[in-house]
């Protein structure tokens, strides 16, 4: 019985492979262009699991730390040990532990309610912050230690992680919103992508990329905002009043959703797969030639490195678009991110707060932050260090066509925030837009008022 | 006469044939997604990011890497295998040991309050979990258990399903043997562990795959029990590849199909119990 | 004394039933109290707020979502889990097919498949690639590719789909099971008498199925009623566009665990324990088990 069982599975599992080898040949000539999957297993984006490091001498405290990309944990690590080079006397070893992205700030949340079972030190994603700083909070006020850097810090991205004037968390990067264009096949369509200053600018390279080639020039978002964020606040508008109500279904919104909606109707923007350009599947189709242009946080340069490697060269930076050249509006805003605390209530929450602090905030670590990570440092002393930022041997110098910190210093003193992205409602409000408005919009073809009115009542209930 | 037989035989051997066709149809239906996974299996993380789970197959693509990596990678994968390992045959033993002392307790004793206690079973057999899910997590959390293998197993080794099989299971003793046994001098304990015990083979045979099974591929209550990523079981680590910054499709989707490898050894092997232990409350019951 | 007192007859018995009393007590007792009692809480702010949680629900329209896709689910996997089943049961259990466990067995194979690993497969092969399976198939089919995961329909499709490729084969051996302790005399018997194939199946197998039927039936209610892993599975532990795969547990665990707010949650819980507790008594009294036992 188990022989025959087996023999016609093993039997069945043959068919199907003839049957399917015969129609598997047209797929062969495109799969070229996949995505180096080795790289990405190597840089253990996703890796779970519990790292030490090694840490000599008697008098080392242990410090406990909670992170959700394994990048981070390597970051951290070299820091530490530059750390106690510097401070023999107050030597730390870390341990950390690293947990899928929901599941540990759900961890966090029930750890600080029940007051069990918390690490010392707390890498949280931007969007979730502002749901621990609310009611109790369970985080160290981190003004003290940041003081020392502040100057050179940009002030926006401290504000994400800040409640009431108090500083609760440390920023990896200030994710500045920027344009990503892929040069050689806009050139081959005509546009050259210096030359598109406005969104009507942006619009029209699309139509007209569009009609040159019959593929999309960019995408709109439905699972992400960062896009639309970004528009919003350069028109000056928020997703709470003045006063601190919800209110999402306000008139810039509407505004900046209908001109949005108008470069979809005119068939050059298209909703990539995957809703948004961080994510696998529009790394494909980016990576393909599916898509000519990203308006992503700085951050993306990784992904592109790490998974974009058929358009290697090929990519320039730019500013984002605006609506007036001449009216001042924010250049960029800060996107995405993780806020690193400190918990309150830890043993070792002081010594905790000052090595997260040189961490993540000193310039020599704000250098690696560029080196390992890509990412455009906090701590703006680095960006017009040339050795750091023009060097020839940095893998994002290499890959990009023009030096992506010349954008960023472009920039530097016009990058805006939004303050609701501060505000407890943040979370939800985020949450509805990314799930169903955008997609009710953009996917649905609902009425934009309509649409943003629905919204808000789900939300009005959920805040009632 | 012969041709109306004839007429008839033929009309049998088409419905025959028919059903062949058809039982054929639907196995290969069952079998193709993981047939899909098995081919995916040898093909790149990155091909899987790039055009879906599909029944390509191309061999310059295909290659043991991911199984060379879930073998000698650097990665937790064996750590949630064998925690998950260790919490199935602890749960299963010392559930059907305590599920089978209460089923006793229910099939061979008259005792005051016994209909309505046994009423409570019946009740807990029809509400799911969920239901109360959240306050006994809260509880657990007050208990300070959390993130512990204990909290996931207690709530449910006194398991109503399994007291309710092991309660008809013992209906049919006669009561002679455990006279016989009192006569002998053994306590009621006694009587328990060393008569009914061994007579309960079978059944526990049925019920240990069962119960294993539900363990092995239990996912929620871990999920809000367990913290650590180092107690992480086999279903919670899986999940854990999958995440907003980067999935490892690579170890995923190796590791998925591996997961089913124990699972699906054990029933070739002891398949009648497996058909035994999932059908014992359609037909008792 | 007290050994005398723990082995004596009279006491044994509760002995044996503590574990049981005991659990039943901390682990469905207590819990479900308080739910009650969360349910009037505003948890994260620690007070009281009267039915507040209930109003709350009452004008909530994503939960009402909730439970019609649950709802929804649960009927969904009633009228293609018990009919088809119970026939496939009878056509293998009928001498004319050769083999029925080697088929039976294939059959049971999704069953052994956790369903995180069910709910992965199913995700990548309703990718909203044009190179997935699913829009393979569609392409076949002559239609274009589509967004399976993001429709109202296509998804409860495919949850549906995931629900039969794991269930059908379990349903085929209960029904087997119950089959099987039908007397073979009783189909020889129909058959001398000249009953077709059909008329034996509606009339001998379809009504002495009865009790496996209702128990099929039972398990299919609350297993419907409660599901949550495969709609968490399949959007990868995000919340799914539109809530298309949003469910009452689905709801329970993002107000619970996501936004942390315990006591609706709980009132969450306890609306489905409602539920379930009314669509048991509606059975109880369609079954005529209450007249059963009055005997």
């Amino acid at each position: 019985m188990k022989r025959k069982l087996l023999s016609v599975i093993l039997g069945l599992t043959l068919m199907i492979s003839t049957l399917s080898g015969c129609s598997s040949k047209s797929t062969e000539t495109d799969t070229a262009g996949t995505v180096a999957p080795t790289e990405a297993a190597e840089s253990g984006i996703s890796a779970v699991g519990t790292t030490e490091m090694e840490v000599q001498g008697d008098d080392v405290t242990t410090i406990n730390v909670w992170t959700f990309i394994a990048l981070h944990q390597e970051f951290y690590t070299k820091m530490a040990e530059n750390w106690n080079e510097q401070h023999p006397d107050k030597k730390v070893k870390l341990v950390l532990s690293n947990m899928q992205y929901d599941d540990m700030h759900n961890k966090l949340s029930l750890a600080l309610e029940s007051g069990e079972g918390a690490p010392d030190v707390v890498d949280i994603e931007v969007s979730k912050f502002p749901a621990f700083t609310t009611g109790t909070i369970g985080l160290r006020d981190l003004t003290d230690v940041i003081a020392p850097y502040k100057e050179s810090v940009v002030q926006a991205r401290l504000n994400l992680y800040s409640k009431d004037g108090k500083f609760y968390g440390l920023p990896t990067h200030v994710g500045a919103t920027v344009a990503f264009y892929n040069d050689d096949i806009l050139k081959a369509a005509g546009i050259n992508y210096e030359e598109i200053k406005t969104w009507d600018d942006f619009k029209a390279a699309g139509v007209k990329y569009f009609e040159a080639t019959g593929k999309y020039f960019a995408t709109v978002e439905t699972s992400a905002q960062w896009m639309t964020s970004l528009m919003l606040v350069q028109k000056g508008g928020n997703y709470l009043d003045a006063d601190g109500n919800l209110a999402v279904n306000n008139d810039k919104m509407v505004e900046v959703l209908t001109y949005i909606k108008g470069m979809q109707d005119t068939g050059a923007f298209g909703v990539i797969p995957g809703g948004q350009p961080d994510t696998e599947e529009a790394y494909a189709a980016f990576n393909a030639g599916d898509y000519a242009v990203q308006i992503m946080p700085f951050w993306q340069t990784s992904r592109f490195v790490n998974y974009m490697a058929d358009i290697k060269g090929k990519v320039g930076i730019a500013p984002t678009p605006v609506w007036s050249t001449t009216d001042g509006e924010a250049q960029s805003i800060g996107g995405g991110g993780t806020g690193t605390a400190i918990i309150a209530s830890g043993p070792n929450a002081d010594l905790a707060a000052e090595v997260m602090a040189f961490i993540k905030l000193s310039p020599e670590a704000n250098k690696e932050v560029w080196n390992i990570l890509g990412f455009d440092p906090v701590n703006t002393e680095v960006w017009t260090d040339t050795t750091l930022t023009q060097n020839p041997d940095n893998q994002f110098v290499q890959y990009f066509k023009n030096y992506p910190f010349d954008t960023l210093n472009a920039i530097k003193d016009n990058i805006g925030g939004l303050s609701s992205q501060t505000d407890e409602k943040w979370p939800s409000i985020n949450n509805e837009f990314c799930t169903v408005t955008l997609n009710n919009i953009f996917e649905n073809g609902m009425d934009i008022k309509e649409a943003l009115d629905e919204s808000q009542a789900t939300l009005e209930n959920e805040f009632q | 006469m012969n041709n109306n037989k004839n007429k008839k035989r033929r009309k049998q051997q088409l419905v025959k044939a028919g059903m062949v066709i058809l039982f054929i149809g639907l196995a290969v239906l069952i079998l193709i997604p993981i047939y899909a996974i098995f081919l995916a299996s040898f093909k790149p993380g990155g091909m899987l990011v790039q055009y879906g789970l599909n029944l390509d197959i191309d061999f310059k693509q295909m290659s043991l890497n991911n199984y060379i990596v879930m073998f000698f990678g650097k990665h937790e994968y064996w750590r949630w295998f064998f925690n998950s390992i260790f919490l199935t045959v602890a749960t299963v033993i010392l559930t059907l040991l305590v599920s089978a002392f209460v089923g006793y307790g229910f099939a061979a004793y008259d005792f005051k309050g016994k209909n309505i206690l046994f009423v409570c079973v019946l009740i807990i057999l029809s509400i799911p979990l969920e239901v109360v899910m959240l306050p006994l997590y809260k509880q657990m959390s007050e208990w300070k258990i959390m993130n512990s293998y204990t909290a996931i197993a207690l709530p449910f080794l006194a398991h109503a399903s399994t007291i309710f099989f092991f309660r008809q299971y013992l209906m049919g003793l006669p009561k002679s043997l455990l006279e016989a046994g009192r006569i002998d001098g053994a306590t009621e304990y006694g009587i328990f562990f060393r008569i009914i015990v061994p007579i309960m083979k079978p059944a526990f045979a049925a019920m240990a795959i069962l119960n294993g099974m539900n363990s092995w591929n239990n996912y929620l209550w871990p999920l809000l029990v367990i913290r650590s990523s180092e107690k992480y079981t086999l279903t919670l680590g899986l999940n854990t590849l999958l995440n907003p910054y980067g999935n490892n499709y690579d170890l995923l989707i190796v590791g998925s199909f591996f997961s089913i490898v124990p699972i699906f050894i054990l029933f070739v092997c002891f398949q009648r119990y497996f058909i035994e232990g999932m059908t014992a409350g359609a037909v008792k019951g | 004394m007290f050994k005398k007192f723990f082995y004596s007859q009279k006491i044994a018995p509760y002995v044996f039933i503590l574990p049981f009393l005991l659990t039943f007590l901390c682990f469905w007792i207590v819990p479900i109290s308080n739910g009650v009692l969360l349910s009037f809480q505003d948890v994260l702010k620690d007070k009281w707020v009267g039915a507040k949680n209930y109003q709350r629900l009452l004008t909530d329209k994503i939960f009402f979502k909730a439970i019609f896709h649950s709802v929804r689910y649960m009927i969904g996997t009633l009228v293609l889990l018990i009919p088809f089943p119970m026939l496939f049961a009878s056509l293998l259990n009928s001498k004319l097919m050769k083999k029925p466990g080697l088929f039976k067995s294939i059959y049971f194979i999704p069953a052994l498949t956790s369903v995180v690993v069910a709910g992965i497969i199913f995700r990548l092969m309703f990718g909203e690639l044009d190179s997935s399976l699913a829009n393979r198939v569609l392409t076949l089919l002559g239609e274009s590719p589509i967004k399976w995961l993001h429709g109202e329909l296509t998804s409860f499709f495919a949850l549906l789909l995931l629900c039969c490729w794991r269930w059908t084969g379990v349903n085929i051996l209960y029904f087997t099971a119950g089959l099987q302790s039908i007397s073979t005399e009783l189909f020889e018997a129909a058959s001398i008498d000249g009953a077709n194939a059909w008329q034996q199946f509606t009339r001998i197998s379809f009504p002495l199925l009865k009790p496996t039927t209702i128990y099929v039936v039972t398990i299919s209610i609350y297993a419907g009623l409660s599901m949550f892993t495969e709609s968490y599975m399949l959007w990868a532990g995000k919340n799914s566009p539109n809530n298309v795969g949003l469910t009452i547990v689905g709801y329970l665990y993002r107000q619970g665990i996501e936004k942390r707010a315990l006591g609706y949650a709980c009132a969450v819980g306890l609306v489905l324990l409602i539920i379930i507790m009314f669509i048991n008594i509606i059975q109880l009294i369609l079954n005529g088990t209450f007249k059963k036992e009055e005997r």
